[in-house]
């Protein structure tokens, strides 16, 4: 789910910046420091959307880095348990198949895909039903519940099912009308 | 927030739709807290990520709570008709556990288990033995609809050989060259490489690609090397540049569970239909009986010497082997020959409860049928002359091994021509041959010529 909130952040800038762009140069090296990262607490960070406040900097001792606490608002992606997303067919393996959300990966086990649903081998791999009525292969859209998450310091990763109801492929790759 | 609470209410009984968006509520409060916690106490960078590490135990915590509470998937498909029934668990077996998650419960699982790491299919995959067992089933019943066999394949001086930039000798100096060459041209048939990150050269066996495209119709292709998985997969993109033959099989020697051993425990195959070709046999421990022996293939100076001095090896000899009776040709029609015997119709036995094993028995069996051996000096007649590995492969390829000459000796092995058994091979018009001849039937499955493996005549004093 994405949510819009506030972070704050500690950002150290060397003193060659200290000039009459200093608050630009801080904003930029905000953006390139937390935009694509991702921590436990929030989920991962897609954008910041705007500075709210900057506080006094501290200069290090030793080091002529000075400290600035930067309050920013930015839109966070997390996926939490029991939540419905929609996903992206990657890959479609014997052990089930994988879907992506944006940045975030899912797996969904063969475990968890519908008894009437079949693995079938081949050059496109994929799951069918026996009447081949419903398919998921790559490039499929399906819609899925999160079983469970972890999150690393560069990605989330987490386990979906499509055995429940109104889940499963919503359209295929190959537009049918 | 009003999609999330409908959906389910649908679905399920008014109980569930509560805990749900119960469930969602809180979640988001917490989140709240946390943040206006934040901004009160400024933090350190360090402590905010221990913070973190913290939270997300507790995030984890607060989840797996949460599980203990709910149902586990297979009774969320029952909430659809009954009721929740707390406290109604049914304990995961985790069969598919993919970086540390449970794809079945969702559930953190750590190491350790009875599940097997697959690392080759995808990073950090690990298997419960159940969901192996079920695995292989399937893939018994699919291969045996689909008339194949599962065929696992050693890379190094099995289907190429590959030196070091450093260990190339003077005399191979033109192959340099000829690498060069080639890396302009584009030639399909080129087998000279150079693999680039790691200053090698890498040549393949004549024969290869033929050999690979025809093993495709009646086998599933594994690669299983003791080389790390990089070189394998780069070794695995020139054998196979449209990822046909081995997609996500190529097993190195991380995957392998028992140090310096290769096993059939990470091929998702049942034992009785898999065949390996490796040139080594003491990797192969617990599965001899699967594994068919190949002669080395040493084209660089620097792999002959591994193994042994003074012979040269092919490239000093600018000559390299025929592809239309070299090893992996007449391996292939050995592979044919046994895939032909197991799906033969005329036989009666259920095609599952066949193994492969007992073909490649039969096969050898047939090498040197008829052929009764003694030996002469070839092992010291102090051991025990029926373990001998010689004796055993003799017995192996169909002969009968005696311990003393009598008329109904056909082949007398000596390495010396000038011993009592040699004597009398000559006298009654016997053949003296050498241990090689049946090293040799061992690795071209046909029995040799004895004259080519004669016992060379000492020069008369």
């Amino acid at each position: 789910m994405f949510f819009h909130i506030v972070l704050e952040r500690k950002i150290q800038l060397h003193p060659r910046y200290f000039g009459p762009h200093l608050r630009d140069k801080l904003v930029a090296k905000l953006m390139k420091e937390v935009e694509g990262t991702c921590s436990g607490r929030h989920g991962f960070v897609v954008a910041i959307t705007g500075v709210e406040d900057i506080g006094k900097g501290l200069i290090r001792e030793g080091t002529g880095f000075v400290t600035f606490p930067v309050k920013y608002q930015c839109v966070v992606f997390r996926p939490f348990k029991g939540e419905i997303l929609e996903a992206v067919v990657t890959m479609v393996n014997k052990m089930g198949f994988f879907a992506e959300a944006g940045p975030v990966q899912i797996f969904v086990s063969n475990h968890l895909i519908p008894d009437d649903m079949e693995y079938q081998a081949g050059d496109m791999p994929n799951y069918t039903t026996s009447d081949g009525s419903v398919k998921i292969q790559k490039d499929c859209e399906v819609r899925l519940k999160i079983m469970g998450t972890r999150v690393d310091a560069t990605e989330i990763f987490c386990i979906g099912t499509i055995k429940d109801d109104f889940l499963g492929v919503i359209s295929d790759p190959s537009a049918a009308s | 927030m009003n999609l999330a609470a409908e959906s389910p209410s649908s679905s399920c009984s008014s109980g569930s739709t509560d805990d749900f968006a119960a469930f969602l509520e809180n979640e988001i409060e917490a989140q709240i807290e946390e943040e206006e916690i934040e901004e009160e106490h400024i933090e350190e960078e360090d402590d905010d990520e221990i913070e973190i590490a913290e939270h997300s135990n507790k995030r984890r915590k607060v989840m797996d709570d949460e599980s203990t509470d709910e149902e586990s998937p297979l009774n969320t498909v029952d909430l659809a008709n009954g009721q929740i029934s707390n406290g109604g668990n049914v304990v995961c077996a985790h069969p598919i556990i993919i970086r540390n998650l449970c794809s079945h419960c969702g559930e953190f699982v750590e190491e350790a288990g009875s599940s097997v790491a697959f690392n080759y299919i995808h990073k950090d995959l690990r298997l419960g033995a159940s969901e192996i067992e079920k695995l292989r089933k399937e893939d018994l019943k699919h291969l045996l609809k689909d008339k194949k066999l599962i065929l696992v394949l050693d890379l190094d001086h099995t289907l190429i050989n590959s030196s070091r930039m450093i260990d190339i000798i003077p005399d191979e100096q033109y192959l340099i060259k000829q690498v060069e060459e080639g890396k302009e041209t584009d030639d399909p048939n080129q087998t000279l490489f150079q693999l680039g990150r790691y200053h090698m050269l890498t040549k393949l066996r004549p024969f290869v690609r033929t050999f690979l495209k025809e093993a495709k119709n009646m086998f599933e292709m594994y690669i299983y090397t003791m080389g790390e998985r990089a070189y394998a997969m780069e070794i695995a993109k020139l054998l196979d540049p449209g990822d046909v033959y081995f997609p996500s099989k190529v097993i190195c020697q991380s995957d392998c569970t028992t140090r310096n051993q290769k096993g059939l425990d990470v091929v998702l195959g049942a034992d009785n239909l898999v065949i390996i070709l490796d040139d080594t046999e003491h990797v192969w421990h617990k599965h001899k009986e699967n594994l068919i022996l190949m002669e080395r293939y040493h084209y660089f100076a620097s792999s002959m010497r591994q193994f042994s001095s003074g012979i040269k090896s092919l490239s000093e000899m600018k000559k390299d082997e025929r592809e239309s009776d070299g090893i992996l040709a007449t391996i292939l029609s050995v592979l044919k020959r046994a895939h032909e015997m197991f799906f033969d119709p005329k036989i009666g036995i259920d095609l599952s409860s066949r193994d492969v094993r007992q073909i490649l028995k039969l096969i050898r069996q047939d090498i040197l049928e008829g052929c009764n051996i003694v030996f002469s000096r070839v092992f010291p007649s102090t051991v025990r002359a029926e373990e001998q590995p010689i004796w055993k492969l003799a017995e192996q390829l169909g002969a009968t091994c005696l311990d003393d000459v009598d008329d109904s000796v056909t082949h007398v092995v000596a390495v010396v021509p000038n011993t009592q058994k040699a004597e009398w091979a000559r006298d009654n018009n016997k053949f003296l041959v050498t241990p090689r001849w049946i090293e040799a039937a061992n690795y071209l499955w046909q029995r040799q010529k004895e004259e080519d493996f004669a016992v060379p005549k000492k020069v008369d004093k």
